[in-house]
């Protein structure tokens, strides 16, 4: 049984029999994985405080091949993003990146995602109030392309012709971006006008300045994102937290 | 499904308890005496039937409202918000708090499609504004979900009148430095009190 200690960051965790905790930890090294933390709901636990959600560590997790659930030794814990918890649309954000890589991250080691992930995690802790709903939309699209679901904007999906870089878009879900006028004809597409594609191009690129997203236009491109999970990701999956990230619930109550 | 498979099977439901247990429980109950049996399972039904939220505070009862929302010596303007009625109790157990509750039936976790829709939130902003709270403590667990849940509801109560306060983290009574977690030691650190 080897003992293998990677950097880890919990995405969920479950109570577990009196005194013990399920976690889901992506592991730098071997994927998502998940590990019973034997007697950690004691009051005297050596994981203290440690398993916090969306907590990032070192995980010591005694690894079985073939089985499903491992046993988590330790959790040296290096971080608790506690800033996440002060703002519900933050939280929120963070849960939907949790839930995509616990779903979507193929079990295998995928270190670009994890670095990705925990990237994303400081960057929406940190980001200012009024930047947490393009940020939130950009680190998620960030996660989805790292794990192999790129929308492409400058040519059409289906032909591979050229798009007009200055016009409106027709954007397809179900086909991972955008098509030309001929492939759009008969087709089922999210018409982007200029300023929606433009801002769409910004968040797509690292490097750009974040564009400022009224509430309006922010429910749509978390309405556009939460689509194209849904279709190349979800597989009529249930994904509570992107739902609940897209909806926000709270504005209403 | 015989009758002994099928309380093993609802014995397993229970938190804490695995089919081993479950079976061992069963085979216990089949050795007592049939009167014994009976008294649990007419326990069983009266739970069942009589106990239920208040409809003020959300605490289990089996009157409306309950005991605590009914006492005139407690204070009706110092609340009391946990996660769970299990919670009323060990508070009230185990400090001097002679306030009243008000239980969330939960806590918010998008990862479970919990939102504040889902929790007695609504209720919570309805008897701080119609029943003259002065303070509103958030006894919430000190998890991210707990901690989540506290700050909405402080951004909530923010525009009301009202004092709102979260129980302290930090460092177990009787405790050692030597063996508390980092975490633990962080936060009380943060929140450290001058000695006056």
């Amino acid at each position: 049984m080897p003992l293998v200690i990677t950097p880890a960051i919990v995405l969920a965790s479950l109570r577990y029999s009196e005194t013990s905790k399920i976690v889901r930890l992506a592991t730098r090294e071997h994927g998502v994985q998940s590990a019973i933390a034997k007697g950690a709901l004691r009051p005297k636990s050596r994981f203290g405080a440690a398993l916090q959600l969306l907590s990032d560590g070192v995980a010591h997790v005694v690894v079985k091949e073939h089985r499903e659930l491992q046993l988590l030794t330790a959790f040296d814990v290096t971080r608790v993003r506690i800033g996440l918890a002060e703002r519900l649309d933050r939280y929120a954000a963070a849960s939907s990146l949790a839930e995509v890589m616990l779903r979507f991250a193929p079990p295998d080691p995928h270190p670009d995602s994890f670095d990705l992930l925990r990237h994303a995690l400081d960057r929406l802790e940190a980001a200012p109030e009024r930047d947490v709903e393009a940020t939130a939309l950009r680190l998620l699209w960030a996660l989805v392309s790292s794990l192999g679901f790129s929308p492409s904007l400058e040519a059409c999906v289906r032909d591979g012709t050229p798009l007009d870089p200055a016009g409106q878009l027709a954007f397809s879900a179900r086909d991972g971006g955008a098509l030309c006028g001929t492939c759009a004809r008969g087709h089922a597409t999210t018409i982007l006008p200029v300023d929606a594609r433009r801002d769409l191009t910004a968040l797509l690129d690292p490097d750009a300045e974040l564009p400022p997203l009224d509430e309006r236009h922010a429910a749509a491109h978390r309405r556009l994102l939460s689509r194209f999970i849904r279709f190349h990701l979800g597989e009529g999956a249930a994904l509570p937290a992107l739902e609940f990230w897209e909806v926000q619930p709270w504005r209403a109550a | 499904m015989g009758a002994i498979e099928e309380l093993v099977t609802e014995l397993a439901r229970l938190p804490g308890i695995g089919r081993k247990t479950a079976q061992r429980l069963t085979y216990h109950l089949l050795q007592q005496p049939a009167g014994q049996t009976s008294r649990l399972a007419r326990a069983l039904d009266a739970v069942a039937e009589r106990v239920g939220p208040c409809e003020s505070c959300g605490n289990l009862t089996e009157e409306q409202p309950c005991a605590i929302c009914r006492d005139p010596r407690r204070d009706a303007a110092l609340m009391c918000v946990v996660e769970d009625a299990s919670a009323v109790a060990v508070v009230d157990r185990a400090t001097e708090f002679r306030g009243r509750y008000h239980v969330l039936g939960g806590r918010l976790s998008p990862l479970d499609g919990i939102g504040p829709e889902a929790l007695r939130i609504e209720a919570l902003v309805r008897r701080v504004r119609e029943d003259g709270v002065r303070e509103v403590i958030l006894a919430t667990n000190p998890s991210m979900e707990g901690e989540v849940t506290a700050t909405y509801i402080q951004q909530l109560l923010s525009a009301m009148a009202v004092r709102v306060t979260r129980l302290a983290r930090g460092l177990p009574m009787g405790g050692d430095l030597e063996y508390v977690d980092g975490v633990t030691l962080a936060h009380a650190l943060v929140a450290r009190q001058e000695l006056r």
